[in-house]
């Protein structure tokens, strides 16, 4: 199988003049949904490391298609939000099915290893600053380059996912407190922007000189801005380091300056936090279309099935944001 | 009792042990990363064994306190959506507090809001 898909890398690459051969087929990630590859390319004039991303089907209800996936790599790439270079898309008729080829970037995606490595610390100093450059570099691609994209309105949002929590009929007393906690709150008045939708440690790619390329773009959707600031700051994607609000390390302010050194904005700390409670409450409701894709879906997935037992860390996370007064 | 040693929690406890002393270190990356999942998974299930009666016992009494009918998740959930109860009622923060707390005292005891709040 990996010899069939080494032909059919060559193949694409063809296609884009690239006449060479893959070697060093790497299986990186995945699951039920997509899956990632790392290979190396070489022809005459050049020798380098590629990554190749594939869906495999039974793809999560919010996410888009691997082929618009690059098409929004390749506008933030132009917008120079650091993103890796898209080098090839399939066809609609390939036998690789929705899939494209990017460059390979080095550095770490692992979070734990990117806040608890020495390695690290000098990158982590600047990062929440080059996360709200980075994020306000997505922001200003135009829109208008999407015609089949959703517009959510935070009504909008908190609607879907309300439903998407009820389908699955287990009921959760404490997201039902935060649905309606948070039909009444201020989330900022704000033109529509792309907006990454998981934008957070594990989706981007860190060296030692800090934040290198913005990957994993499937849940990008059109909507208000400060999601992805409010996303960062979910205490889930903290990783255990939860006393550094943004990530696991860094703070607002320094996320806001970042931000502000590319985007005019009057986002106040308490929009942020409005954003991250929907954001804690989005994560959970992911945690349960995991869940029961891995219950109703056609493989077993052990990761999935645990994930099912995280929702309770998004409620005690709710919890302490919604009226413990917590960050 | 009528099963012998050792009991579901000791079954459990050498699963366990053995993924994480013997076959962990054994498999490629992302391997060792499931097993170490599946490592989770039976720790979990082994506190709920120890402690998830009475956890469901203590939730249904603190639910049933609240409530003018019922002693289910379910029930309070409708409460809340129905607006049958206010957000801002001190006593149903309490409760779903201490719920959510007992949860995640099997669920994920390490996990950092968790820690905080019952340190």
């Amino acid at each position: 199988m990996e010899e069939a898909l080494k032909k059919n890398l060559e193949k694409l690459l063809q296609k884009e003049g690239l006449n060479g051969r893959v070697t060093d087929l790497e299986y990186l990630t995945g699951g039920a949904s997509n899956e990632t590859w790392k290979f190396f390319f070489s022809s005459k004039t050049e020798k380098r490391h590629m990554i190749f991303r594939r869906s495999l089907g039974e793809s999560s209800p919010m996410a888009i298609s691997k082929r618009d996936e690059a098409f929004i790599q390749q506008l933030a790439f132009k917008k120079g939000a650091p993103v890796a270079n898209i080098i090839a898309i399939t066809d609609k008729d390939s036998t690789l099915g929705d899939a494209y080829i990017m460059k390979h970037i080095e550095g770490e995606t692992i979070a734990r290893k990117i806040l608890r490595d020495k390695e690290y610390s000098q990158a982590k100093k600047k990062l929440a600053y080059e996360c709200g450059e980075a994020i306000a570099k997505i922001h200003q691609v135009p829109i208008n380059n999407f015609n089949n994209m959703q517009v959510s309105s935070p009504k909008d949002l908190i609607h879907r996912l309300y439903l998407t929590y009820e389908g699955f009929k287990q009921p959760l007393p404490v997201f039902e407190f935060a649905f309606k906690w948070l039909k009444d709150q201020n989330f900022g008045e704000q033109t529509e922007k792309l907006v990454h939708g998981d934008f957070r440690l594990g989706n981007l790619i860190i060296s030692k000189n800090g934040l290198e390329a913005v990957i994993d773009w499937e849940l990008a959707h059109i909507g208000n801005p400060i999601q992805d600031l409010g996303w960062i700051c979910v205490n889930s994607w903290r990783f255990g380091h939860s006393e550094n609000i943004v990530g696991g390390f860094g703070e607002i302010d320094d996320l806001l300056a970042g931000y502000s050194s590319i985007c005019k904005n009057n986002i106040t700390h308490e929009q942020i936090k409005t954003w991250q409670i929907f954001g804690t409450l989005r994560w959970g409701v992911i945690c349960l279309i995991q869940t029961f894709s891995h219950l109703y879906g056609r493989t077993n997935s052990v990761e999935k099935a645990a994930i099912g037992r995280r929702v309770s860390e998004t409620e005690i996370d709710l919890i302490n944001l919604i009226f413990l007064g917590g960050k | 009792m009528v099963f012998d040693r050792p009991t579901a929690f000791e079954l459990l406890d050498s699963v366990s042990v053995f993924l994480e002393e013997k076959i962990k270190g054994e498999l490629p990356k992302h391997l060792a990363f499931n097993v170490q999942i599946a490592i989770n998974v039976i720790n979990i299930v082994k506190r709920e064994i120890e402690n998830g009666k009475e956890i469901n016992e203590s939730s249904s009494k603190l639910i049933a306190d609240i409530l003018q009918q019922g002693n289910s998740t379910e029930s309070l959930s409708k409460a809340i959506k129905d607006g049958k109860i206010d957000l801002g009622n001190k006593e149903l923060q309490k409760v779903l507090l201490e719920i959510t707390k007992m949860k995640l005292s099997v669920d994920n005891p390490k996990y950092s809001t968790y820690k905080d709040l019952v340190d």
